[in-house]
């Protein structure tokens, strides 16, 4: 009898349970089967009037019963549960192909990068990063760099003068005598900035471009030792080992002074438009510093001497982009600038 | 300086490098040079022709001619313009087939008769500039080469690399070099005999023996002026100098084989026979070679004879005196001038002559003599009959003569970076025609020749490069320097630069760079006074005449042009400001940054985010309203205040600046936030006990300020105030039209227990008491 009963009651559980078909129904199917005043627990109070042989066996078929419809209960209420989730989660979709709101970071001007660049480079090297005046004295920027004013060299270098007789510095080199003045020997200083020179500008001249100047000041300076920083420089700057040719060139604050060409990097030497079919590309003046020039900044030639060099910043931005024409650099154009 | 290889070929009889090598070795061990160009190559293809007859051609200028063009071409039948075409004439013929100047000379039908190649005047040639007739030559073979006549290659070198090296302003000093590096003889085409030993036939007075060391002169009679011979017309052009005259033509000739400039005079238009070589008198007037008329100054020199100026000494001929087609006698002078003087007088001139470039680089004042021996000689070369009267003229001045340079070969190799034999080092300097004694065992003393002695070398450094480039930089080794290493002083206020510039990308700025120059109009339009700048004494053009003393006028710029092209941008400049100095000073240079935000449907925003790179530059920074300045926005500026120290502005453009867009400025001055620096960073311990919060929301009139009221509120809550937190604004209704309602946030705490809300309310009372007593209530 009982056990007629508990079967009917567990197909009748399996079923509801089993096709509940939401978690609410789930619920209430849980309740009145499972709930303490569900009909298992009724049944399992009537089962008090059995005999204990009877109440044994009808005992252990109710457990496994409850067993049963709770495991058929988890299961399908987790299966609602992920159900419910997995439609939450549908229903989140989102579109990340929209751009993020907010201004997006601007850029630095190549001119910057690259100082920054060879700032931290030299100063790896030991060197200090000095700064000079834009206005100059004559005295600085001429006289104390072995120029005196009879000198054709000044020629060469189409000079802005201010009203008040002071000059717009025409290249970084007086900062080699204003940094000795200020540390003395020894010194390895570099010092980027912005120079002047009186030309008319267009697509490859400006009045107004950037350089770097490099100093280093020791006992017993060789051509050898500069050849050795000039090439660390370049492969730090090309990012690659590059070919080199030392050949004579006329700066009066040198004695000797060179012009040091790097072979093509477009050709590879073989000769193009670039380097105008020599396979070379004079990049970087250089030289030991004139005794006169160590006198100007303060130092006893006899005891000391060093090496100086000048890098074209501007014509090194142009030649790492590709940059077709210079007045670029100076512009001010957004179409320009947003591409470094 | 262009350098025929014909001529340095003459000079280095064996040289069999061909130009584009020798243009490499110059390159290498002397001077940079610009290229090679080739000069007259068809000339290796024209050929002398006799003329045997002509006949007219109706109704042109041509005629036919008959020719005979040697066994090779045979006779061929020409068609010819030139009005010297006659039968017996020796012309240059050119044949069909090669091309002359660019252009092939064609089998051509003129004048219904068939042209077999051409008959070529100078200029055709190339050779000179007669364009009046064909080509009469002296002498010659018909079918063999011009006499005297090759193509030649120009090497061409940059003559800023030739500024320290007077000799190299002729061919012979080139020549001397090229002998130096490839180890060939050299032939000195001077012969001092051809200046006859007697006395001079005129007297020369220098009067200033600073501007003038040296002055010689010859006299020559008999003289015929006509065209030079080809061959020397030819070597001028070669080098880039146009024939005139053979009297002009040899001075030119021997300016460019020796750098030594000479000038003749018609010796029939001097006053007098004595050549004075003065100070000009302040405000003489000077006739010019080249028609110009100079006002000299005192310090010009010139050479005069009774009269006045005859030449401006070193410069330019007069024209007076100038060598004309009647000229019958001449005074060849020979001179040599100071460097300086050269260069002020032509600088001051504005008037750059072949001459002045070469006395400028300090000419060798030996050489005067011998470029007189060498026009001697090649005047009797090329005008039969002309004669010498008397024999040199000569005034010196010699200079102390040059010390001995001493050079030790320890310090050659410690410099050069390489060993290197003192036989070595005594072959190259005696190459360079250096003289070479050994003081004492590894010391030379080195004795500089007069051609480099007056500026070029006059220290052992000089004379490092002359081993170092003869040797080749190429076999130096680079080695890395072993001296002490020293910890580099550290350029902070560079690096807190770039450390901005990352701060306004990070905030989407980006960077610009404009020029420090700005104009009067400019400076006027910002309501700057033009006075207030430095002054360019030279500017390319008006606008850009001034010095910037501030960024506004290049951002502005930057502002109107990329309008063009973008509706809203960020941009921005780190750059200095240049104050004028009194006494004489420099200008106080003062690094500023200058952002910008710029938008077309732009509304108060870009002003507060302009606050905000402020913010993360200076971290509690405050703006407080400041008058506006003329270029402001009059509603919408603030001064910039940061640890008790004014920075800089906030402010938005003014309209009258900015059509149709709004533009929102943030200036700083990076030298005082540089020196201001950043407050040293304390650990403050955590808060172990909770805080509280409550909002206030004050009305109060529009024009109040959020900073104020949240001033008060803080002095208002007093002791346990942690922070007041302005959160927003409302206006509208409830609210009156003239009022604002402002709501902020106060969090109050005690250090040592948790506030009860009896005393959290204590706070808020205390605030809202304060309010009350400034008339301010709570919405
Ligand atoms: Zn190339």
């Amino acid at each position: 009898m009982i056990e007629t009963t508990l079967s009917d009651l567990e197909a009748r559980a399996v079923s509801l349970l089993g096709q509940a078909p939401d978690a609410a129904a789930l619920e209430s199917a849980r309740v009145e089967f499972l709930g303490r005043k569900g009909s298992l627990a009724s049944i399992s109070k009537e089962m008090a009037k059995l005999t204990p042989a009877e109440r044994a066996a009808a005992g252990k078929r109710l457990n496994a019963i409850k067993e049963r419809l709770e495991s058929l209960y988890e299961q399908r209420k987790a299966a609602f549960a992920r159900a419910a989730l997995d439609a939450r989660l549908a229903a989140e979709w989102l579109d990340l192909t929209i751009p993020p709101p907010g201004v997006l970071p601007g850029s630095l001007h190549p001119l910057s990068q690259i100082q920054k660049e060879l700032e931290d480079l030299f100063t790896s090297m030991g060197f200090a990063v000095v700064d000079g005046p834009e206005v100059e004295t004559e005295w600085h920027n001429f006289d104390a760099l072995n120029i005196p004013s009879t000198h054709p060299a000044r020629d060469a270098q189409d000079t802005f003068w201010l009203t008040d007789g002071h000059v717009l510095r025409t290249h970084t080199s007086p900062v080699q005598v204003r940094a000795m003045e200020k540390f003395g020997a020894p010194l390895r200083i570099i010092a980027p900035g912005r120079v002047f020179r009186n030309e008319e500008v267009d697509a490859s001249h400006e009045h107004t471009f950037y350089q770097l100047e490099g100093m280093m000041v020791d006992r017993d300076v060789s051509i050898g030792h500069m050849l050795y920083f000039m090439r660390t420089l370049l492969a730090a700057i090309f990012h690659r080992e590059v070919t080199v040719r030392l050949r004579p060139g006329f700066f009066p604050f040198v004695e000797p002074g060179f012009e040091l060409d790097i072979q093509c990097l477009i050709c590879g030497g073989s000769g193009c438009a670039v380097c105008k079919q020599s396979g070379w590309v004079e990049l970087l003046p250089c030289g030991l510093v004139h005794p006169n020039v160590l006198r100007s900044g303060g130092i006893d030639p006899d005891e000391w001497n060093g090496f100086a060099f000048g890098l074209g910043l501007t014509r090194l931005v142009m030649m790492r982009y590709g940059i077709d024409d210079i007045r670029h650099l100076q512009s001010g154009d957004l179409r320009f600038l947003s591409q470094f | 300086m262009k350098f025929s290889t014909n001529w340095l070929r003459d000079l280095v009889p064996s040289l069999a490098i061909p130009p584009r090598e020798l243009m490499r070795l110059i390159t290498m061990k002397t001077a940079e040079c610009e290229g090679v160009e080739e000069f007259a190559p068809w000339l290796a293809q024209v050929c002398v022709a006799r003329v045997l007859e002509t006949e007219a051609i109706e109704g042109t200028h041509n005629v036919k001619a008959l020719i005979d063009a040697g066994p090779t071409f045979g006779r061929k039948t020409v068609v010819c313009g030139a009005p010297n075409c006659r039968p017996g004439l020796l012309t240059a013929y050119v044949p069909a087939g090669v091309s002359v100047s660019g252009k092939e000379v064609k089998l051509a039908r003129i004048s219904g008769i068939e042209s077999d190649g051409m008959l070529a005047s100078g200029e055709e040639l190339g050779i000179n500039r007669d364009q009046e007739g064909i080509v009469e030559l002296a002498a010659g073979e018909p079918g063999a080469p011009l006499p005297g006549l090759s193509p030649d290659s120009v090497i061409e070198v940059d003559n800023k690399s030739l500024n320290h090296r007077p000799d190299l302003w002729g061919h012979f000093g080139m020549a001397r070099e090229i002998a130096a590096i490839t180890g060939l003889d050299l032939r000195d085409p001077v012969d001092m005999a051809s200046i006859p030993k007697a006395g001079g036939a005129w007297h020369v007075d220098i009067r200033d023996r600073e501007l003038c060391p040296r002055y010689s002169a010859l006299v020559f009679e008999n003289v015929k002026v006509e065209p030079s011979p080809l061959w020397l017309q030819a070597r001028l052009e070669a080098a880039g100098l146009k024939p005139i005259s053979n009297v002009v033509d040899v001075t030119n000739f021997v300016m460019a084989e020796l750098a030594q400039p000479l000038h003749a005079f018609d010796a029939g238009k001097l006053h007098g026979d004595t050549i004075i070589v003065r100070r000009a008198a302040e405000g003489e007037s000077f006739d010019a070679l080249n028609g110009e008329t100079y006002t000299l100054a005192a310090n010009h020199l010139v050479i005069a004879d009774s009269s006045g100026p005859v030449a401006l000494g070193g410069v330019i001929g007069g024209a007076h005196s100038a060598i004309s087609e009647s000229t019958t006698r001449i005074v060849l002078e020979s001179a040599n001038f100071q460097a300086a003087g050269i260069r002020k007088t032509s600088s001051q001139l504005r008037l750059r002559t072949d001459a002045s470039m070469r006395f400028e680089k300090a000419q060798d004042p030996v050489n005067t003599v011998r470029g007189l021996a060498r026009a001697a000689e090649l005047l009797a070369r090329i005008i039969p009959g002309i004669r010498i009267v008397g024999g040199l003229v000569d005034q010196w001045f010699p200079a102390p003569p040059p010390e001995p340079i001493e050079l030790p070969l320890e310090w050659v190799v410690r410099k050069l970076g390489r060993s290197i034999e003192a036989e070595h080092v005594q072959a190259i300097l005696e190459s360079l025609e250096f003289g070479v004694k050994l003081r004492k065992p590894g010391v030379f003393m080195v004795t500089v020749p007069s051609w480099r002695a007056t500026k070029d070398i006059t220290i052992k450094d000089d004379l490092l490069e002359e081993i170092g480039r003869i040797v080749g930089y190429d076999t130096v080794p680079p080695s890395a320097p072993l001296q002490p290493v020293h910890r580099p002083w550290i350029n902070r206020e560079r690096i807190f630069h770039h450390e901005v510039r990352q701060m306004c990308a990070a905030q989407g700025f980006t960077e610009s760079s404009n020029y420090s120059f700005i104009s009067d109009e400019m400076a006027l339009r910002f309501g700057f006074s033009p006075e207030e700048h430095l002054r360019v004494a030279n500017p390319i053009s008006v606008d850009q005449a001034l010095m910037r003393r501030s960024l506004l006028p290049g951002i502005h710029h930057n502002i109107i042009d990329n309008l063009r092209n973008y509706d809203s941008f960020r941009l921005f400049e780190i750059g200095n400001e240049i104050h004028p100095r009194s006494g004489g000073a420099l200008p106080d240079e003062i690094p500023h940054l200058m952002a910008a935000i710029c938008s077309r449907d732009g509304g108060a925003a870009a002003l507060y985010e302009l606050k905000r790179l402020a913010a993360c530059l200076m971290p509690g920074c405050e703006a407080w309203p400041a008058g506006a300045r003329p270029y402001e926005h009059p509603a919408r500026s603030a001064e910039l205040r940061w640890r008790g120290a004014s920075l800089g502005r906030i402010f938005e453009l003014h309209p009258d600046l900015v059509e149709n867009a709004r533009a929102a400025i943030f200036d700083l001055d990076l030298r005082a936030l540089f020196e201001l620096g950043v407050p040293p960073k304390k650990y403050t311990p955590l808060r172990r006990y909770p805080t509280s919060a409550f909002d206030v929301s004050v009305v109060a009139g529009l024009r109040v300020l959020c900073a104020d009221i949240g001033a008060l509120i803080r002095q208002g809550a007093g002791e346990y105030c942690l922070s007041v937190e302005y959160l927003y604004s409302y206006k509208g209704k409830p609210l009156a039209h003239d009022q604002q309602s402002l709501t902020y946030r106060v969090t109050v705490g005690a250090n040592d227990r948790t506030l009860t809300s009896d005393e959290v309310q204590a706070v808020r009372d205390r605030t809202i008491a304060a309010l009350a007593a400034q008339g301010l209530s709570l919405r």
